[in-house]
């Protein structure tokens, strides 16, 4: 079964059309780069792919709910069992790093278990806190307000609070997007890393041509809301995609 | 000209045009008599030992009569100033969580997914009309009506303080709220997190810090308010005032002038030290040493302990507030509190609808009603045709010629009080001279600082002891304390504006009036505009009460029916001033957020 499944998908904002007929599937663990020219599409199939809104037309299927017909109940548990990773990060800025990354399980738990948690965290969330951010290097920081993290630090923290999450599905929407192009590699390395261990799927919307081909073996390419490629593309394919 | 050329001409200078025709309009319904004597009377002379004594501020009782043991004028002056905190003190209290719940039902963000949703939708409007209603009655009108329903006790001055800040707190909060667009909430709904989760992880923590420091800028306003209530009798600072004034003790005067002054000062300087420390937040000293386990992160974990003190303080004053001092109720005799307040529904029900007994039960009253209803129209009529109308033409008078004014001398005062302009290198460029602009923008800016800090009553009170009862000293009352809060907001605007287009006006030579008129203005233009609107709704809403000192607004027909007890009246006119003020809410607010997209 896919982890990802999408079929005559199309999405109008107003007079305007996103996406257009868009059908792939992506199974568990794959890892998967899109990239097309601003305004392409990439941002409006990350959001439906993270099942935020229902499309214009075509169905979505993310881990085997089929957002078209899945009730409200459904739907929240399979969003728990997709991390999204938004250009800004997503974190709230004058918390501490450790109540960032306890909001990464709001899927999972009420009201009254997440106001606790951010207060007062058991021992054994503490813990577990504090090994998922050992493993992205940041642990030291755990009690930190995240406003006074580094760009790159913030950015670990945001991947910890997917990892905390569970996520199986990591969606990331321009990671690379206020990145030196130096660190640009290593987030990449971060990120695919990362999927590879947890066998999660991975789907990153890129802008670097060069390196979607170097880290992914399926890239998909988005031109008008349309897929133009889907797998390795070759130089034709790839100077056609940025073409006005 | 051609009319092409006209058209032209015209259409860009419109705004200008428009408001010179307004304030012609204000001139016009205000009168040109500025000073208004009665005769034998010599204003120069009573002007001059006026502020003669500011130089000479008195420490002891100015009045020779006093028996021995009355208590000493400085103890008297604590003491006034201790119920004036006290006051402020409990109606912020009051008002922070009422204001709190309120703008969560008032905000969007907090609203749920699904069904649920459909009902926030049905509360929303509902609370924020009662928020607009009950804000845009002046505290002193509120006062004025507890006092008659419940007595004086000094929880009606608080409730009279409380039950506006709320309305104003609520709308601020639940705006903050609602510009708080941090992506943040999106990813914990994206992760199938509710909508509450979504408010109470992302939204209200990142917006405390805004939330809280205008809880203590409202803090300081409920002071000055609190203030204001001794003009209607209750005893705070405002009656020590008043009573001085009136005997022409003016040493006592100031001397109570500058406590005010510095007292609101302290809360102020307080309030940006909070601010500051809330915006910053506080880094780990030292890195943790041997092996880094949770425990040891935990236990270093940098703490503020100046702001943690702060709020212990806050919370152990709040405490105090309501433990010391008078009873905040006075018990009364059983049934007596209830026929009070009986009284108090038949004063205020409409005359054609009030029940001949003050103490009625409710089936007299509805007879009364079912007698009288049909004659409410024609009674609101007439109200309205003699003198609601004209009452109400001259308040909205006022408060527009006060916030003309008070823009246009900002406007000229700003670009010295610029941090950024009034130093030897403004914008980054040195700069040879300007030794007189530097030392005129320290002045401009202390000026600001100390306007601001007295409430307007307090000023028209005393303009129009000097000056005669006509509109003008109330609407200088409204100048000088609103040019003080614009001459602050516009500085903060124009200080955050990029530098580069005015450094090239003084890089080409141009002077530091130029850099400000020719570059940061036009950039400034619409902030200036978003708070010009916001701070005449506020002069509108301090012109409907100011009236009560003497000039036909409404406020002078309020205290004409206040002293015959006509609180229906009262209450017709404080809802006229309350409409206006709904609507220019309504329009300014589409204003400010056109102005925010352009």
């Amino acid at each position: 079964m896919s982890a990802l499944s999408v079929s005559d998908l199309s999405q109008d904002f107003g007079a305007t059309r996103a996406l257009s007929r868009v059908a792939f599937d992506i199974a568990p663990g794959e890892q998967v780069a899109l990239i097309g020219a601003s305004g392409s599409g990439k941002t409006s199939l990350l959001k439906l792919l993270g099942l935020q809104h229902k499309p214009t037309s075509g169905s979505v299927s993310v881990l085997g709910c089929d957002l078209s017909n899945a009730s409200a109940k459904e739907l929240r548990k399979t969003r728990s069992r997709v991390g999204m990773l938004p250009q800004d990060l997503g974190l709230v800025p004058n918390l501490r790093v450790v109540q960032n990354i306890i909001l990464g399980r709001s899927g999972q738990r009420r009201l009254p278990g997440t106001l606790r948690d951010l207060i007062w965290p058991k021992k054994e969330v503490r813990e577990e806190i504090f090994k998922t951010l050992d493993r992205m290097g940041v642990a030291e920081k755990m009690y930190d307000r995240t406003d006074s993290l580094s760009g790159g630090q913030q950015q670990r923290v945001a991947l910890s609070r997917t990892l905390f999450q569970g996520a199986e599905v990591l969606l990331a929407d321009e990671p690379l997007s206020a990145v030196d192009p130096a660190r640009a590699r290593d987030v990449l390395k971060l990120l695919t890393g990362l999927s590879q261990e947890n066998g999660s799927t991975l789907v990153v919307s890129l802008h670097q041509v060069g390196l979607a081909r170097e880290f992914f073996a399926r890239v998909i390419g988005l031109k008008n809301g349309e897929v133009v490629f889907d797998g390795q593309p070759n130089d034709e394919e790839l100077a056609g995609l940025y073409e006005v | 000209m051609k009319s092409g050329a006209w058209r032209m001409w015209f259409g860009r200078r419109w705004l200008l045009v428009g408001v010179v025709l307004i304030f012609a309009w204000c001139v016009g319904r205000l009168g040109t008599e500025v000073f208004s004597h009665t005769a034998g009377s010599d204003p120069l002379a009573s002007t001059l030992r006026f502020f003669g004594a500011a130089f000479s501020p008195s420490f002891t009782d100015q009045n020779p009569n006093l028996p021995e043991n009355a208590t000493p004028f400085l103890t008297r002056l604590g003491g006034d100033l201790l119920r004036t905190l006290r006051y402020a003190l409990i109606a912020t209290s009051m008002a922070i969580p009422a204001g709190l719940l309120l703008g969560f039902f008032a905000s969007k963000q907090g609203w749920p997914i699904g069904r649920a949703r459909f009902l926030f939708q049905l509360v929303r409007w509902p609370v924020r009309v009662f928020l607009s209603l009950i804000r845009s009655i002046h505290e002193l009108i509120w006062a004025i009506f507890f006092l008659s329903a419940f007595g004086d006790f000094p929880l009606t001055a608080c409730l009279a303080l409380a039950l506006p800040f709320t309305g104003t707190l609520a709308k601020v909060f639940s705006e903050i709220m609602d510009e708080e667009r941090n992506s943040a909430r999106q990813v914990i709904m994206a992760s199938g997190g509710s909508g509450a989760q979504g408010f109470f992880g992302a939204v209200l923590p990142a917006a405390l810090p805004d939330m809280i420091t205008y809880s203590l800028y409202r803090f300081e306003c409920a002071l000055r308010s609190s203030a204001v209530l001794g003009f209607i009798g209750i005893e705070t600072i405002g009656l020590s005032i008043m009573q001085s004034f009136e005997s022409t003790y003016y040493g006592e005067v100031w001397t109570a002038l500058y406590v005010l002054i510095i007292t609101i000062l302290l809360i102020e300087g307080f309030g940006y030290f909070i601010r500051k420390r809330l915006s910053a937040g506080v880094a780990r000293r030292d890195a943790v040493k041997g092996e880094v386990t949770e425990e040891k992160l935990r236990k270093t974990a940098p703490k503020d302990r100046t702001l943690r003190f702060s709020g212990l303080l806050w919370a152990v004053a709040i405490v105090v507030a309501f433990q010391t001092g008078d009873r905040l109720i006075k018990p009364m005799a059983e049934g007596q509190q209830e026929a009070r307040l009986s009284r108090f529904w038949t004063k205020i029900s409409p005359d054609p609808i009030a029940p001949e007994k003050a103490v009625s039960t409710w089936d007299e009253r509805k007879e009364v009603w079912n007698a009288g209803s049909d004659q409410l129209l024609p009674w609101v009529q007439d109200i309205w045709e003699s003198p609601g109308a004209e009452a109400l033409a001259n308040t909205v008078a006022m408060s527009v010629a006060a916030i003309i004014l008070a823009g246009v001398v900002a406007l000229v005062l700003v670009p010295f009080s610029l941090r950024t302009l009034s130093s030897r290198f403004p914008l980054g460029l040195e700069t040879p001279g300007g030794r007189m602009i530097r030392v005129l923008g320290v002045v401009v800016r202390g000026g600001f600082v100390v306007t601001r800090a007295v409430p307007e009553y307090l000023y028209a009170f005393l303009l129009v002891g000097l000056m005669g009862p006509s509109a003008w000293p109330l609407v200088f009352a409204l100048v000088l304390h609103n040019v003080g809060i614009l001459g602050r907001l516009w500085t903060e605007v124009g200080e955050n504006q990029p530098p580069q287009n005015a450094r090239a006006v003084i890089q080409v030579g141009g002077g530091r009036l130029q850099a400000f008129y020719a570059a940061l203005l036009p950039l400034s233009l619409n902030r200036f505009l978003l708070f010009f609107f916001y701070r005449w709704e506020s002069c509108m809403r301090e012109a409907t009460v100011l009236g009560m000192l003497g000039f036909s607004s409404l406020g002078y027909y309020i205290s004409i029916r206040k002293s015959f007890r006509e609180y229906d009246e009262i209450l017709f006119f404080s809802l006229l001033g309350a409409s206006v003020i709904i609507v220019g809410d309504i329009v300014s607010d589409a204003l400010r957020k056109q102005l925010r997209s352009a």
